[in-house]
């Protein structure tokens, strides 16, 4: 396979911090009267996690080298299980229901998600199904159930509890971005000093070496599609407070703007390379960007055009920008050897 | 039969930062067969690159057949007969051999269209050239590596080939393999062919070739009939320094065993296999490729666990069916492919060292601490003189030699009481082959058991006490080295080929 | 031979279809009448059409593109609207879509050589940009009206029969379409040294530029070629349904890839058959005939292609680690 050029510039985080400054900049310039607001920016805090745990979830698992195709459909499965435990548990009074129904129903939900990621994680590392078959898989699997259990309704009536999780506020904040903020600590802390953590990019760079190097292969792996897992049925809980139901295919479109925040966070598509700092300034552009021109009310479908447009610049911008690095070394290289090269006329070899 | 077929003058060649050649003069007759052999950075592989058309010399003259040829590019250089094989073989692996060999010619017809009976008898006509055959409908990249390596050569027969350029052909090759390929370069002579190998395999080179050249540093420093070299003499000549030939012996009989082995049997692997290891040695594992001796060293590290048998570790019983396990257990295992299986490319020098040893690198709450990632690192550098500006930079911008002590550097931090090594000098210049074999001798000094892999007799001789030779699966002969010949041993070893 | 027969791909697929349509007709038998073959043929000629596209780039590039039901969506609404304004005829109107189409498809055969990025990348941004456009030009307005061409294209029968009702049917002219690509690609791939250069770019794709092969040309020629089939889709849709709803192609992406896959495709590149992904189509319009026949509600379909799938992946997968340890690494002497 040809070996492609991957954001990866040492610095990619400060560009995007750049990046982020400018565009807050020029939507605030765009829509003085919405954009640059309290009430906006609280707006803006309730709907980035969302964004941010399903690219967070794709994230890790791209770490490994493989994808997570299913994840959306897992945040569903995973919301859609939740209000099945509520209802076997509380019957018609589901949304009467206090805080310890609710958090038996969110376990159901997490069990059913972790169960998603351990079946997922076993196909990929112990049947060694590509993670792109084996997620594809379980996302069409998924779908269907998802699909069968609901007949395409939607279903809702939660209790104030699980709602709470999606759109409640503590001091002045909103959950969801505090769980958020959590969230990012504890995945940098394993990302970097746990084993599995660690583990992740040795596999994605190279599973080979990893495994002669005392990785468990195997455990990693499933460990790393639990963790993805996971984060789909967060997203699940906090879509529920949000927008009061679930449905088969909620945020359908999401997996494309979680896989175009891996790109642009840094992560390579390959496996073994990634950073959080450039994920959550990627997921906090790409909310800017989506609620700047949702204010412009701008034609969603334009949004959607102008997303796939946006990933051909990046993509340009990144091959060009490796093209003038390369340029850039040679002729430095080329500099200190013309600064230390000796008159020619070396000696001639011996003579046969 | 000795016109000239090429002709190189004065030919200067350098990259940024680098001279590679400096003025090398080079012939080769029609239908020879020449060596070329050089350390890594003698320029060997660059005067292939021109020589092939690759790339342009900076200035030179190049004569092809008497004629004087200026810009020589790679479409024209297979238009006048010259061709290279890689040691990647530019093969396709989800082709078949049919379409491997035939696929170059046909496009060479023009037509567009690819009539398959057609394909069938050039590749046939290509094989019977030099006298193999291959199932045509076979999947390449099913092949082994030998049979592969025909089916290159069978490519470059179908277009009309004058000189064929073999770079490092029996790296991974096993002996029989070896033998024909040997044979086949014989019979291209035979059809007025010339070949120019590179390798860096000495007796293999000593075995056909008619004239050594032997490159260093960017100059020709000598060629020479076969006759007037040894292998002291060659090594002296490609490095410019005497070796150190002394050889390890160990005599502590009463040294605790640290490894024993009964009985150890994988199917279609290893059968039968028992030995012991004791402190302080080290051990030689020869056998020709396809012995079983890696198959062996994968189970003891738990890679491709035994099936039956017993291993022991400083007396206790181990069982070993993970790689958690034999390092659990003391043993390490330093790969035979260190680009794929040592080594993370893309990972820093850090990352890489610490990667066994993660669970030992923990600080407060049990995460792991990066300040002692980076005292280890340093630590391990240092100790063993990685020739590294900054722990921080990616293992691939290391040389060979570095790489690989970096592998080593990685499972001596897990605190092994078994290393065992396979095939630890493969690819690494000559002088730094001898900084291994120092650092080697220098573990065992201090207590480590050693059990090396290797199918390189002369260093099997004069680094280990004791030499097992594998065959077929088991373990046939068990030599001491103190007073052998190398000779000796290498027709011990061939005569269980 | 049987041990041959048993290592390929599609004899797995084989087996599963027979199998599936005699479990379908025992249950109703109206499953092997001319009529209801004849019936789902036609409903999967798009699919089939559409998926022969989908083997080129997995063979030449083993990542997917997943732009062409963006442009077979995009056709469609251009065609019938040119074909209501222009008029014309059935092959005036699918040469106008598959020109359409390759020009659609070679936007991304530029973008996916010039700059070295897995396919699935680029094609995830020209769906977007396609099918975004799409609707920011058209509002998203269903065209109920078209051509009375398409209805005379799609209406078409081989063998008329009368039914029971009164009705005619048989064999539609769609899967001939399906049937005409089928044998046009299998021309290419086999006979064309373009088709084997496909092959040999997903195997080693740096040994495929030594031996000279333009790799531009290929991969633009792959990727116009499945906007090509992209457009003849569009056409064999509109044909059938004789309407154009504007995201009712879109989504079935992922459908077309795993038909594709299921019949052999590597997801690494440089394997495929056309035998396997007419197999793989195949395999689905089976199954979605057959739930509909016994009654099953459509929202089985998408856990019947999804058991399907990890099922087949799961196989797959687990022969290939079989014939990693049967592989013989030494020959072990007796004694």
């Amino acid at each position: 396979m040809r070996i492609p050029l991957v954001l990866r510039r040492p610095s990619a985080s400060r560009t995007l911090a750049v990046v982020l400054v400018a565009i807050v900049l020029f939507m605030s310039a765009l829509n003085p009267q919405r954009f640059p607001t309290l009430g906006n920016l609280i707006s803006m805090s309730y709907q980035l996690p969302i964004v941010a745990f399903l690219s967070l979830g794709m994230m890790v698992t791209m770490l490994s080298g493989g994808i997570n195709l299913g994840i959306i459909a897992t945040a569903n499965f995973t919301g859609i299980v939740t209000v099945l435990v509520l209802r076997a548990l509380a019957g018609e009074a589901a949304d009467e229901a206090g805080v310890g129904v609710a958090l038996l129903a969110m376990g159901g939900g997490l069990a059913a998600a972790l169960g998603i990621g351990a079946i997922t994680g076993w196909l990929i590392a112990y049947v060694e199904v590509p993670a792109i078959l084996a997620t594809l898989a379980m996302m069409t699997l998924l779908n269907g159930v998802n699909l069968v259990i609901t007949k395409g309704y939607t279903l809702s009536g939660f209790p104030e509890f699980l709602l709470g999780v999606g759109n409640g506020m503590a001091w002045g904040v909103p959950i969801p971005f505090l769980i958020l903020i959590a969230v990012v600590a504890l995945l940098a802390i394993l990302l970097k000093r746990t084993r599995t953590g660690l583990s992740l990019f040795l596999l994605g760079s190279n599973p080979i070496a990893a495994r002669f190097s005392n990785v468990p292969v195997r455990a990693v792996l499933v460990r790393d599609y639990l963790l993805s897992s996971g984060f789909a049925a967060l997203t699940a809980f906090i879509m529920m407070g949000q927008l009061n139901s679930v449905k088969a295919n909620y945020a359908e479109s999401y997996l494309l703007v979680s896989v175009l925040a891996c790109f642009l966070g840094g992560v390579d598509p390959f496996g073994g390379a990634g950073s959080l700092s450039g994920m959550v300034l990627a997921v906090v552009i790409l909310q800017v960007v989506s609620t700047g021109v949702n204010l412009l009310r701008m034609d969603p479908f334009f949004i959607q055009a102008m997303w796939g447009f946006i990933i051909l610049v990046l993509i340009a911008a990144t091959f060009l920008g490796g093209r003038l690095q390369e340029r850039r070394r040679l002729r430095a290289a080329r500099a200190a050897q013309q600064g230390a090269e000796r008159p020619s006329g070396d000696a001639r070899a011996a003579v046969e | 039969m000795t016109e000239e077929f090429l002709r190189l003058e004065r030919i200067h060649k350098s990259f940024v930062g680098v001279q590679a050649l400096k003025g090398v003069d080079f012939t080769l007759r029609q239908g020879e067969i020449h060596c070329l052999v050089g350390e890594n950075g003698s320029g060997k592989s660059t005067l292939i690159k021109i020589i092939s058309g690759v790339l342009q010399p900076d200035s030179g003259q190049i004569t092809v057949e008497g004629q004087r040829v200026d810009r020589l590019g790679s479409a024209a250089t297979t238009a006048r007969g010259i061709q290279v094989i890689y040691q990647d073989l530019s093969l396709f692996p989800n082709l078949t051999v049919a379409e491997n060999i035939a696929l170059s010619a046909v496009k060479e017809r023009g037509s567009g269209m690819v009539n398959w009976r057609e394909v069938r008898s050039i590749a046939r006509a290509a094989m019977d050239r030099i006298q193999v055959d291959l199932d045509l409908d076979a999947e390449v990249g099913e092949l082994p590596i030998g049979r592969q390596q025909m089916v290159a050569i069978c490519r470059s027969l179908t277009r009309d080939l004058k000189l064929l350029i073999l770079d490092e052909p029996t790296a991974s090759l096993p002996r029989h393999d070896i033998d024909s390929l040997l044979a086949v370069v014989r019979d291209l002579k035979a059809h007025g062919i010339a070949v120019l190998f590179v390798s860096h395999k000495l007796n293999e080179v000593f075995a056909v070739a008619e004239r050594i050249t032997i490159l260093r540093d960017g100059e020709r420093v000598a060629t020479l009939p076969p006759g007037e070299l040894d292998d002291d003499k060659l090594v002296s000549l490609m490095t410019g320094r005497t070796l150190n030939r002394q050889r390890f012996s160990f005599s502590d009989a009463g040294a605790r065993k640290v490894l024993e082995v009964r009985g150890l049997s994988r199917r279609n692997s290893f059968e039968d296999v028992s030995f012991d290891l004791r402190a302080g040695e080290i051990v030689a594992l020869t056998g020709l490729i396809g012995s079983g001796r890696t198959e062996l060293a994968l189970a003891l590290f738990g890679i491709s666990p035994a099936e039956r048998g017993e291993v022991r570790v400083d007396g206790s019983p181990v069982r070993i069916a993970s790689v958690q396990d034999a390092v659990a257990a003391g043993i390490a295992y330093v790969p035979e492919n260190r680009l794929v299986q040592g080594l993370v490319m893309k990972l820093s020098v850090t990352e890489n060292l610490s990667a066994a040893v993660l669970d030992r690198l923990r600080g407060r709450f049990g995460l792991v601490d990066p300040a002692r990632k980076e005292a280890m690192a340093v630590e391990w550098i240092q100790a063993l003189d990685i020739k590294v500006s900054d722990p921080a930079v990616a293992v691939q911008t290391l040389s060979g030699g570095n790489q690989q002590r970096v592998v080593i550097a990685k499972w001596l931090a897990a605190g092994p009481k078994v290393l065992i090594l396979d095939g630890p000098t493969v690819g690494v210049d000559v002088m730094a082959k001898g900084a291994i074999h120092s650092f080697v001798r220098d573990l065992a000094l201090r207590g480590m058991a050693v059990l090396l892999i290797t199918d390189e007799v002369p260093e099997a001789v004069s680094n280990a006490s004791r030499i097992l030779i594998m065959h077929a699966g088991r373990i046939r002969e068990e030599i001491a080295t103190a007073g052998a010949q190398v000779e000796q041993v290498q027709r011990l070893v061939e005569a269980r080929a | 031979m049987l041990r041959g027969l048993l290592r390929h791909n599609e004899t797995y697929l084989v087996l599963l279809i027979l199998a599936l349509c005699a479990g379908i007709t025992l249950a109703n038998p109206a499953f092997l009448t001319f009529e209801n073959v004849a019936g789902f043929l036609k409903s999967c000629s798009m699919v089939g059409i559409m998926a022969v596209g989908a083997l080129f780039v997995l063979v030449l590039a083993g990542s997917p593109d997943v732009s062409f039901t963006a442009i077979a969506q995009v056709v469609e609404y251009a065609i019938a609207i040119a074909t209501l304004r222009w008029g014309g005829n059935i092959y005036v109107a699918i040469l106008a879509a598959a020109s359409m189409g390759v020009l659609m498809g070679l936007v991304n055969g530029v973008i996916i050589h010039s700059f070295r990025v897995p396919t699935i990348i680029v094609t995830i941004a020209t769906f977007n940009i396609y099918f975004g456009m799409l609707y920011v030009i058209t509002a998203g307005k269903l065209i109920n009206v078209v051509h009375p061409m398409f209805r005379e294209f799609g209406h078409a029968l081989l063998f008329p029969q009368t039914s029971k009702i009164g009705g005619t049917y048989g064999l539609s002219l769609m899967p001939l379409v399906w049937l005409a690509v089928v044998v046009v690609a299998w021309f290419i791939l086999r006979r064309t040294f373009l088709g084997r250069s496909v092959f040999a770019i997903g195997g080693n794709e740096i040994a495929a530029e030594r031996m000279g092969v333009n790799t531009l040309r290929t991969r633009l020629f792959v990727f116009g070629f499945v906007g090509l089939l992209s457009g003849v889709a569009a056409v064999v849709h509109l044909s059938i349904v004789q309407s154009v709803v504007p995201n009712i192609i879109v989504g079935k992406e992922l459908e077309v890839i795993a038909a594709v896959v299921l019949g052999g495709a590597s997801v690494f590149g440089g394997k495929g058959t056309l035998t396997g992904t007419v197999l793989g189509v195949l395999l689905f319009a089976i199954l979605n005939n057959g739930l509909t026949l016994l009654d099953f509600s459509s929202y089985w379909y998408n856990v019947a292609i999804g058991v399907v799938i990890t099922v087949a992946i799961t196989n797959s997968a687990y022969q290939q680690l079989r014939r990693e340890k049967a592989r013989v690494h030494v020959k072990v002497e007796a004694r």
